[in-house]
């Protein structure tokens, strides 16, 4: 298993200092933090664009750079791939031409990824004959990702890659993301500012605020943290819900989480709905009670068990396990008055319409 | 009746006109791979002392082409600093001849050429050469196959406006070329001959409207390259 280690310090002029550690050894690792917490910057050093006032950065054991100018290996050596958030697919190369441009051979004893596969397994093969300005947001993204891989990369960067999609595109992009993974097992490290993306993708996160890592490790534990359960506006938890077994009927469909069915709304002009379907909603959406109660328009009513209490200044959250994990936001008083504590059984209820189906 | 091209002219002004357009050519030519290096490092570089690169490389623009013509006499003159060198080691003399027109021309022009290349390269996004480098790229291959092709037009445009300042080119030459018929004396210097003998007025009108239609023709050359060169790219 590829290891990546990241002891990095760099002051820029502007008065912002990244002073950040981690360590990863899981094929998808998620940077999650606010907007300026030098999440970029990492990969900035990762990729070789910057070159860091101090700290070394190693891959595989083979070192990328140490100090400031003890040792540095240029980017078109480190075997580095980037996604940029923009794409910056070359406009004056046709789709193909931008596909094409990466020459360089597979590293000893690692698959070669071909043209032929990247293109089916992000289907672009009807726009390789077209410019980057003829395509679509999504298209650019898949075109950038197909790119990064065909130059056979040990190590897969992706600033922020679904950052500029709607979220339709976004939940598509997800599942070819899934699928390159899956299929070529290139280690990824990725930018987000999501806590729905990163419980979708990530096998490990760090978390990065103001320049330094305050947390790193899985998904789970680490957004079950005050530090990610305080965060606010973009980076603000939501929970992220596998539904299995998939059953269609008119405007809605049913769904399970454990042995529980869940109703999410689903218009009929969204076509088919995929299976598993992945849900998302803040923890703002979630109503708890001791006990089931009739005559409610809410129309999901969920039991389950409280595995961990947070208490924050303004709130506190509750995770209950119904089958998966869920975040609920309560005030700490509904925490006294419900003597809610570890174990105690709840029901959450949902509104349907505050499910956001992951298309 | 087969009519050689240009029989309108007289063999003096035939000759003016051969001159101009190959010392125009050759120095714009010559000018070009400097001009794209020195465009490119002042559009991308930072570095210490870039103000003064800068500047030296602009003071053509503002100085009078005499005084620029003087100076490189001085420098180029087979006792000057340079001029010397050339002669005893190489035996090149570039005072009073056509290469030395050729400078003459390709000193005056080259700011015009690396300002327009300079803004060329500072509209290409830095970062597509920081995508090619990540996919494999070393140094030159990203700048040879992203950045040059992207900065195409600024070139062309660059290369236009130097070859037609040099078709212009008058102060410069005439100190440092001089005006010796069918060696130097390009178009400005023969309109400029002509015009000190009686009735010559009159007689450098042919010249004159010449000028004017090979600037012209350069700047629609430029403009049609460009608009086919946007054409491909469209398509």
């Amino acid at each position: 298993m590829s290891q990546l280690e990241f002891d990095c310090r760099h002051r820029f002029p502007g008065g912002f200092q990244l002073d950040a550690a981690f360590q990863t050894r899981r094929t998808v690792t998620a940077l999650f933090g606010p907007s300026g917490s030098g999440k970029t910057t990492v990969l900035s050093i990762i990729a070789g664009f910057l070159k860091p006032d101090g700290g070394r950065v190693t891959f595989d054991g083979r070192s990328l750079c140490c100090g400031r100018n003890r040792e540095f290996v240029p980017p078109e050596c480190r075997r580095v791939g980037m996604v940029f958030q923009d794409h910056l697919l070359f406009p004056h190369l046709s789709v193909l031409g931008n596909l094409r441009y990466a020459r360089r051979r597979p590293a000893p004893g690692r698959e070669p990824i071909g043209l032929e596969a990247v293109v089916d397994t992000l289907e672009i093969g009807h726009l390789v004959k077209q410019y980057p300005r003829q395509l679509s947001g999504g298209e650019r993204q898949r075109v950038a990702l197909g790119r990064a891989l065909l130059s056979q990369p040990d190590l897969l960067l992706m600033d922020e890659p679904l950052a500029s999609l709607d979220a339709a595109l976004k939940s598509r992009i997800l599942t070819y993301l899934e699928r390159v993974v899956g299929q070529w097992t290139v280690p990824v490290l990725f930018v987000s500012h999501s806590q729905a993306e990163v419980r979708r993708l990530a096998q490990w996160v760090v978390m990065i605020e103001r320049g330094r890592v305050i947390r790193s490790g899985e998904p789970d534990e680490v957004l079950g943290t005050p530090e990610a359960l305080a965060m606010k506006n973009s980076t603000a938890p939501l929970n992220l819900v596998r539904l299995d077994r998939i059953e269609r009927t008119g405007d809605h469909c049913h769904g399970t989480v454990g042995t529980q069915r869940v109703y999410v709304p689903f218009g009929e002009d969204k076509g088919e709905v995929p299976d598993p379907l992945f849900v998302q909603f803040s923890p703002r959406d979630v109503v708890l009670s001791r006990r089931d109660v009739q005559g409610l328009s809410a129309r999901n009513h969920l039991t389950g068990r409280i595995r961990q209490i947070v208490r924050l200044p303004q709130s506190a959250f509750a995770a209950i396990d119904i089958g998966q994990i869920i975040w609920a936001e309560v005030t700490a008083d509904a925490v006294t008055e419900m003597q809610l504590e570890l174990g105690t059984e709840v029901v959450c209820f949902l509104k349907a319409h505050n499910l956001q189906a992951v298309e | 009746m087969n009519v050689p091209p240009l029989a309108f002219l007289t063999p003096e002004e035939l000759t003016a006109v051969r001159l101009s357009l190959t010392v125009a050519t050759s120095a714009a030519l010559l000018a070009l791979p400097a001009g794209i290096g020195l465009g490119y490092l002042l559009a991308r570089g930072r570095f210490a002392g870039k103000w003064l690169v800068e500047a030296v490389v602009s003071i053509p623009l503002v100085l009078p082409p005499v005084v620029t013509g003087y100076l490189l006499l001085v420098l180029l003159g087979t006792r000057g600093p340079i001029g010397s060198l050339l002669l005893n080691w190489f035996g090149i003399r570039l005072v009073f001849n056509m290469p030395a027109a050729v400078v003459a021309a390709m000193v005056v022009s080259f700011p015009l050429m690396v300002r327009a290349i300079r803004l060329a390269f500072q509209s290409v996004d830095p970062r597509l050469e920081m995508a090619a480098r990540s996919l494999g790229a070393g140094r030159f291959r990203a700048f040879a196959t992203v950045s040059l092709p992207l900065a195409h037009r600024g070139i062309v445009a660059g290369w236009t406006l130097c070859f037609a300042r040099s078709l212009g080119e008058f102060g410069a030459t005439m100190l440092l070329a001089s005006n010796i018929a069918g060696q130097t004396r390009t178009i400005p210097l023969a309109i400029f001959s002509m015009t000190q003998r009686p009735g010559g007025i009159e007689a450098s009108w042919r010249l004159v409207v010449l000028a004017i239609l090979l600037a012209c023709a350069a700047m629609i050359v430029s403009e049609l390259l460009e608009r086919s060169q946007s054409r491909h790219e469209s398509t």
